[in-house]
């Protein structure tokens, strides 16, 4: 029986030793192809999760020095994987999402060709997200990214017969190389300052001792990181690599491949540089998260494609979790990764949805769609569940993480009497509403109304395909329910490290170092997790939709009486107007539901849809600028 | 310290960013993209240095204490970093080879089927 200190970095390797037989037996034959890569992601699950126990509820952080190499009088020399209870929480993230995307991908897979190949990239983007989460060396973090964006970019034009796949991967390639450069000149700035690539040991010479050349290094590592996670001026080449990818791809960048961004965001802003009490780290990041939420769900609201207007939207929902991160108090982090947390459970399972509809239609444009739930019965509930969840209403998840989001912004707002957190948590309540608007759109095009021909021939999906979708409704309902429970088992372990870096720095780099660099933990107001009943608005919720039922029944007479031809040839008035032709049935298309709203914005949506011009320059050039703002910001303010 | 080659470097990712903005010819971009590479790998391989050090290769037997050698870390970190460019470069050409056949163009402005 080996130890469970050897999980994280077995879990890692099994992953890529996985993607290597997959390279030698799975080409050619299919059952040793699947059978490899269900087990491999199989077995990263059972390892990443036989250490929630001793991680997660006994409060051990585990260190991990490859090939014994343990730090000398004090310097880091080898490559060491630290897994607190903040990376072991993204990394079961991964693991969950990456097990479920190739138990789906089996069936929904079947009809294209190099599968072989397909999952040799397949695996290679699960173990390095995974990596990613786990590694304490900064160095090893930016091979990770770079194995990420490279699978991520070769799976997102893995369908190149379609011509937009690969313009789709040209322009990610570009971006996200981009922003691997900013992290790489990130990381030999700082080693340039400190002579050490350990992260621990980042952490502890950095405090206090922030040089100019240290802070410029953090705002390119920050803007390297915000481009990972599609941060609004970042954000475009996740609109294009979303909808291009094939759909089990698309719910694994949703799930993790962000989430590896926000995760980076994440551990430099709150542990190596430690600059989250600055105001204006909190300033930044807030605004930042608040545009993001804003520009994705209104570009959201103007799309025609189904999986592109979920890119959108998960474009908006990590705005919740980069705005709550900012706030740097326990509850915002808290809502924060709780939201990380669902919308990789809800956005996974519409991706998953979406790719349904994709599989027994072919077609995800929304005015193609039409009248699949008696079709599709199963598809359509998941996908139900999935859109209330996003949209935040009670009992679901959704609706526990925004209110804790809500929640910890206005807390800010009185707090620090800063009226631009006000705002934010304005902006935050509209762009939930806008996102219950958009859901009904998507659901009215795509799974009510009339059926147009197209889906005349739609079936349910393969068990296998819904397996996963089921799997991901329950989670769904079941955080939502069970909120305190996840909150306790979970949240709060990986929140309390996040703020704890001096027991990071010690059990790294030695008992007693950063008392000896004279740091002590950041302070965090205490959090109070008293703060919803998601039961009482259920009731709130059933008592609302029974008053309307009631409206609808009691109207219904008069309500529905149609003045169509067949009416006219009753009474015959209106014949000389149709000239007894039956009128066609008329299908509300899923991008006109809002036409009215669209009409009122359209000098904003014209300038929106300018900047999303498709032209791999303009997105460079939104990236620079963001990096410049970015980095600005952090030269004038971050000492 | 050596200025010039902090300055070299800062001048070649900056002349490779102007290529990626204002090129307009997709495999210009990539030559961008590869122009940046190279001024990060100087500027990694340039943090390592030290006046009068010789190359870190020993053996067991020769090192002994008080030799003075630069640092071998941020040359490892090129290596690695150049490999990873070069295969950037492989993987932006193959992509612009398949966007050509496809699109028959190489312009950026014509390669926006999806945009909005």
């Amino acid at each position: 029986m080996i130890s469970y200190v050897h999980f994280p970095v077995l879990a890692v390797m099994g992953i890529f030793l996985g993607a290597f037989l997959e390279e030698i037996f799975g080409v050619h034959n299919k059952a040793a192809r699947q059978g490899i890569l269900v087990a491999t992601t199989g077995i990263a699950f059972l390892l990443i999760c036989a250490l929630v126990k001793p991680v997660m509820f006994d409060g051990e952080v585990i260190s991990y020095w490859m090939g014994d190499h343990v730090p000398v009088s004090g310097y880091a020399i080898g490559i060491g994987y630290e897994i607190d209870q903040l990376g072991l929480f993204f990394a079961l993230l991964v693991v969950t999402t990456s097990l479920l995307s190739s138990i789906f991908s089996l069936r929904y897979m079947e009809r294209d060709g190099m599968l072989g190949r397909f999952y040799v990239l397949f695996l290679m983007l699960c173990g390095a997200v995974l990596g990613l989460t786990l590694t304490g060396d900064i160095f090893n973090l930016f091979i990770m990214i770079e194995i990420m964006t490279f699978a991520a970019v070769a799976l997102t034009a893995f369908r190149g017969e379609r011509g937009f796949a690969l313009e789709a991967a040209f322009k990610y390639l570009v971006l996200g190389s981009m922003g691997s450069s900013f992290t790489l000149a990130g990381i030999a700035l700082l080693y340039l300052q400190c002579h050490t690539l350990n992260m621990a040991q980042l952490a502890s010479m950095l405090h206090g001792n922030m040089t100019p050349v240290s802070v410029f290094a953090f705002g390119l590592m920050l803007t390297g990181l915000s481009v990972k996670a599609f941060i609004v001026p970042f954000h475009t080449p996740a609109a294009d690599a979303y909808a291009a990818a094939p759909t089990c791809i698309s719910m694994m960048f949703s799930g993790m491949v962000n989430k590896a961004g926000v995760y980076g965001v994440i551990r430099l802003v709150y542990v190596i540089f430690r600059a989250i009490d600055l105001p204006a780290m909190q300033v930044l990041l807030a605004i930042f998260g608040a545009v993001t939420m804003f520009i994705g769900v209104t570009m959201a609201l103007a799309q025609h494609d189904f999986k592109r207007l979920l890119a959108f939207h998960s474009i908006s929902q990590i705005g919740y979790v980069i705005t709550a991160a900012a706030l740097g108090t326990t509850l915002g982090l808290s809502g924060a990764l709780f939201h990380a947390m669902n919308h990789t459970l809800f956005k996974g399972l519409l991706f998953l949805c979406a790719g349904s509809v994709l599989y027994s239609v072919g077609t995800t444009d929304l005015d193609r769609l039409g009248g699949l739930s008696k079709k599709m019965p199963q598809t359509t509930i998941c996908f139900l569940i999935g859109a209330f969840s996003i949209s935040g209403l009670p009992p679901f998840n959704g609706f526990a993480s925004k209110w804790m989001v809500y929640q910890a912004i206005y807390a800010k707002a009185v707090e620090s009497g800063n009226f631009l957190y006000a705002l934010i948590t304005v902006v935050a309540v509209v762009v939930s509403v806008m996102t219950l608007a958009s859901f009904i759109k998507v659901t009215q095009a795509v799974f009510f109304g009339q059926c147009p021909v197209s889906c005349a021939g739609a079936k349910e999906v393969p068990l296998s395909m819904r397996i996963p979708m089921w799997v991901m409704s329950a989670l769904c309902v079941i955080t939502g329910v069970f909120y305190n429970q996840v909150e306790a088992w979970f949240l709060r372990p990986a929140v309390s490290a996040a703020f704890n870096v001096t027991h990071y720095i010690d059990v790294m780099m030695g008992e007693g170092t950063a008392a000896a660099f004279g740091i002590s933990n950041v302070k965090a107001a205490a959090a109070s997790f008293s703060y919803w009943d998601p039961i009482l608005w259920l009731l709130l919720f059933v008592v609302v939709m029974a008053a309307t039922g009631i409206v609808i029944i009691t109207g219904a007479r008069e309500r529905g009486r149609i003045l169509t031809p067949e009416g006219a040839e009753e009474d015959g008035k209106y014949a000389t107007f149709f000239s007894g032709e039956k009128s066609l049935p008329s299908h509300v298309s899923g991008s006109d539901l809002f036409w009215g709203f669209k009409h009122d914005w359209k000098s904003y949506f014209r300038v929106m849809q300018g900047a999303h011009s498709g032209i791999i320059n303009d997105y460079a050039l939104w990236v620079v600028v963001g990096g410049a703002i970015i980095t600005l910001w952090l030269t004038v303010f971050v000492r | 310290m050596i200025y010039m080659n902090y300055i070299a470097a800062v001048i070649l990712i900056v002349m490779g960013l102007y290529t990626i903005l204002f090129k307009k010819n997709i495999i210009k971009i990539v030559l961008g993209m590869s122009i940046v590479d190279y001024g990060i790998n100087l500027l990694i391989v340039s943090t390592g240095f030290k006046e009068g050090g010789t190359a870190p290769v020993f053996t067991i037997r020769e090192f002994v204490a008080g030799t003075f050698f630069v640092d071998p870390v941020p040359q490892a970190l090129t290596l690695t970093s150049i490999v990873i460019g070069a295969c950037v470069d492989a993987m932006a050409l193959a992509l612009a080879v398949k966007i050509y056949q496809q699109y028959h163009t190489t312009n950026a402005d014509e390669i926006r089927r999806l945009h909005g």
